[in-house]
């Protein structure tokens, strides 16, 4: 009779085409049309049933969102649904290359407390890591509607190396700006 | 159909009645009540005019005192009289000395790990000490409503993790307070100014109140209230700008001797009143004489200033990080609300204008604010704006991790996603032959468990050996909307199961709950037996209120004629238990009427979601593709 939503994969939950490329803005929207359906305020004063199956159905929307809008999530996301598990933690193939570049910004980044502005050193690396997500990001998308799954897996995995990498950055300027104030 | 017809005479749905229902603010200095009356949200005052109810109780030789005049014998009877309890809410023993509050009570060295306060009343915790100061509350509402409440809307700082957030439920069912939701004090400020105004966009919420400092970073759209991020310090207020003037003074009188509690009061009192003048005057003299002390100078604007700076300046780092976490820039933000006494400090108004590089809002009283949006979202919650398209979404403030090998913290749900949220996580055995695995579970963004606050323990036991790797263990981490968490694990192999509510260790148990509630309790059994009647045929009423609506909307469209007739008849059987006397006949009788309509509901639900997506225009589609 009705399909139940729990069911359906995030993007047809979102009612938006299955791509790597999705408009933010209606997700965001569509996000909203859906939580004012099913939020447990909604529900305050109903059966203990309906106040389980809206929890469980706004959980699942926000599981949704969260992979929508984040493209690495997103993308695993993807490619879970291709039927590719990313087993992350036993596959650490790597171009060489890219290594490389990782070790060089590593050793960058542990000298940059002794630069004269370690802030602005600090936003300078931002900047360049949000560029290469972006330029990972797009080659994903036409690894992607290509079917090449593999270079798309590949892909993936370096953008996880760039999170940690701005995972680190943010620690640490919250660190440099401890010690400011 | 002949389901519909059935209706007993003086059963026709009664015209839309307004549910009475409050908005609490529990704060750590002050408390307040407030309810929208004829369309409009206000504070309620007690019969002295007072809307501010300090969060003050004292046990006297003669019953419980709360409010002013607790206030009013702090000075006299320190150890009786307990002030900024909040602090204490969901804390363990072992927190104590971490909180920085030269605390006047003496603490009962007990079994249990919830500390407790000795007074003369015996040994009180922080949930029964806040629940007394809610029932205070709850009477004033009462007695200027005329009603019973159908419940209330609690506030509590962003910040509060889960114990914190379990203890003030614990207060409120202590006090016999239903609880329709506990809200963010942030969110709360933004419901009062949002309504108000019809504000878009990014806004941060400013609220440094006596004991805590919040700060939120919330996105306001088409009457959906999105928290972005928060941040703050559940131990930094206005009470320690009170501290660091006292210290101050404490300092200049060139007294050796360790400061008896009285003295202290004494102190911070004088403190808060000076700080108080100098948000109208530039200078003021102060005086403070007790027993064998005795100071008497001035005390100027700038030199508070300084005395109170490095306490500011910790809550705009905290605005800072939460701006990141927001990923919004200081350009973005369009208003920051400013909530809390503690932001009539111009000091505070001054630094944070100067961080955000605009005027902070302040045409709401900040003492009130909060209870005002409480209310605004308990009117909703009650179901008096059926049509209101309000909706709250908020997020969990800190990080949930569970303990792995190594004593890390491995992070399940992170903090500032949207709840209510579940996530799962698969572990494995690692010694041949494990039957048994430990889960505990921690909060904190450390990355060592012992940096980060425990929550719970529990074992998944009995499962049967298997080679190290081998057993599947799926822990599955449930918050809800008012972020509380479940924890429950299983071995998938096996399907053994084991589940705790995460009411930490420094929570009430349900039973120890319910032990004082019938201690509290002076009703006559035939009291409460005629009480719970009552409670289960206004509940039985609901029922089938509820289901007749809802059978008029969808029932023929959703349900095949079987299923109809199964549900008819334990409709049928619930008006006729409802006629008798016996709640639990009664009770069982709801309950099948909501077996029977389970499949139902499941129904319902789903197809109230395909509503919801439904009439998305072509056009929208459209132009989509032409990205």
């Amino acid at each position: 009779m009705t399909t139940d939503i729990l069911t359906q994969n995030f993007f047809e939950l979102f009612d938006v085409p299955v791509s790597f490329e999705v408009d933010l803005d209606l997700v965001q929207q569509r996000y909203r049309e859906l939580q004012k359906a099913v939020h447990p305020d909604k529900f305050v004063s109903a059966s203990d049933q309906e106040k389980r199956i809206s929890m469980q159905q706004t959980s699942w929307i926000n599981e949704a969102f969260n992979a929508l809008r984040q493209p690495v999530e997103r993308a695993i996301y993807l490619l879970k649904l291709k039927g590719v598990d990313l087993n992350l933690e036993n596959e650490t193939t790597m171009d060489a290359m890219f290594l490389m570049e990782q070790m060089e910004m590593r050793e960058a980044l542990s000298d940059v407390q002794s630069k004269d502005d370690p802030l602005a050193a600090l936003d300078d690396f931002s900047v360049q890591i949000k560029n290469k997500m972006q330029a990972m990001a797009a080659n994903f998308s036409i690894a992607y509607e290509d079917d090449q799954l593999d270079d798309a897996k590949e892909l993936i995995r370096k953008m996880q190396f760039m999170q940690k990498a701005r995972k680190e950055v943010d620690e640490l300027t919250a660190k440099i700006e401890d010690e400011l104030f | 159909m002949a389901l519909l017809q059935i209706s007993e005479p003086g059963q026709t749905t009664a015209p839309h009645q307004h549910k009475l229902a409050v908005g609490i603010d529990l704060g750590t200095t002050n408390s307040l009540v407030a309810s929208v009356r004829s369309g409009e949200a206000q504070t309620l005052a007690d019969i002295n005019g007072d809307h501010i109810l300090p969060s003050v109780v004292r046990y006297a030789e003669q019953g419980i005192e709360v409010g002013q005049a607790a206030i009013e014998h702090a000075v006299i009877d320190p150890s009786n009289t307990i002030v900024s309890i909040k602090r204490l809410m969901g804390r363990a023993a072992t927190d104590l000395k971490s909180l920085r509050q030269s605390s006047p009570y003496e603490f009962s060295i007990s079994e249990s790990v919830v500390p407790k306060i000795k007074t003369r009343a015996g040994d009180v915790s922080a949930v029964e000490v806040s629940s007394e100061i809610l029932k205070s509350l709850k009477t004033r509402a009462i007695e200027t409503l005329g009603d019973e409440l159908v419940g209330a809307v609690i506030t509590v700082p962003a910040y509060f993790d889960d114990a914190q957030r379990q203890a003030t439920k614990d207060a409120a069912r202590l006090a016999e307070l239903n609880v329709l939701r506990l809200l963010n004090e942030p969110t709360a400020a933004a419901v009062a100014y949002g309504l108000d105004t019809g504000q878009e966009g990014v806004i941060a919420i400013y609220d440094l109140g006596g004991g805590t400092f919040d700060v939120s970073i919330l996105r306001l759209k088409q009457g959906v209230f999105e928290v972005l991020a928060t941040g703050g310090d559940s131990a930094l207020g206005g009470d320690d700008f009170d501290h660091a003037i006292a210290d101050w003074m404490l300092q200049q009188s060139g007294c050796k001797k360790i400061p008896t509690p009285s003295l202290v009061r004494l102190l911070m009192r004088e403190a808060r009143s000076a700080k108080e003048q100098l948000a109208s005057v530039t200078e003021v003299n102060v005086k403070v004489e007790l027993d064998d002390f005795a100071w008497q100078g001035e005390l100027t604007r700038s030199q508070m200033q300084a005395l109170i700076e490095p306490l500011i300046k910790k809550t705009i780092m905290a605005c800072r990080r939460s701006l990141r976490d927001a990923d919004v820039a200081v350009e973005d933000v369009l208003e920051v609300v400013m909530v809390g006494g503690s932001t009539r400090t111009l000091a505070v108004r001054e630094m944070v204008g100067e961080f955000f590089r605009r005027e902070p809002l302040v045409s709401i009283d900040p003492d009130k604010v909060v209870a005002i949006g409480a209310a605004l979202q308990a009117d909703v919650l009650a179901g008096n704006k059926p049509d209101d398209e309000m909706l709250l979404l908020d997020v969990i403030p800190l990080s949930l991790g569970i303990e792995t090998m190594g004593g890390l913290a491995e992070k399940i749900i992170y903090r500032n996603t949207p709840i209510p949220v579940a996530k799962a996580q698969d572990f494995t055995t690692y010694k041949d032959g494990q039957t048994a695995m430990a889960v505990h579970v921690v909060q904190g963004e450390r990355e060592l468990v012992d940096d980060c606050r425990s929550l719970a323990r529990f074992d998944l036991r009995g499962f049967p050996p298997h080679v190290a790797g081998a057993a599947r263990i799926r822990v599955t981490y449930q918050v809800d909307a008012d972020g509380l968490l479940t924890v429950s694990a299983c071995e998938e192999n096996s399907g053994v199961e084991a589940s705790v509510d995460v009411k930490p260790s420094y929570g009430l148990t349900d039973s120890e709950i319910e032990t004082m509630l019938r201690d509290s309790m002076d009703h006559a059994e035939d009291d409460m037996h005629s009480r719970m009647l009552r409670e289960q045929q206004v509940e039985a009423d609901r029922v089938v209120e509820a289901l007749d609506a809802a059978l008029q909307v969808d029932g023929d469209e959703l349900l095949s004629e079987d299923e109809k007739a199964n549900i008819a008849q334990a409709r049928n059987q619930l008006i006729e238990a409802k006629a008798g006397d016996d709640s639990e006949i009664i009770k069982a009788a709801i309950k099948q009427v909501e077996d029977a309509c389970a499949d139902y509901v499941a129904r319902r639900m789903n197809s109230n979601i395909r509503n919801a997506m439904q009439g998305h225009s072509v056009e929208e589609y459209a132009g989509n593709e032409q990205e």
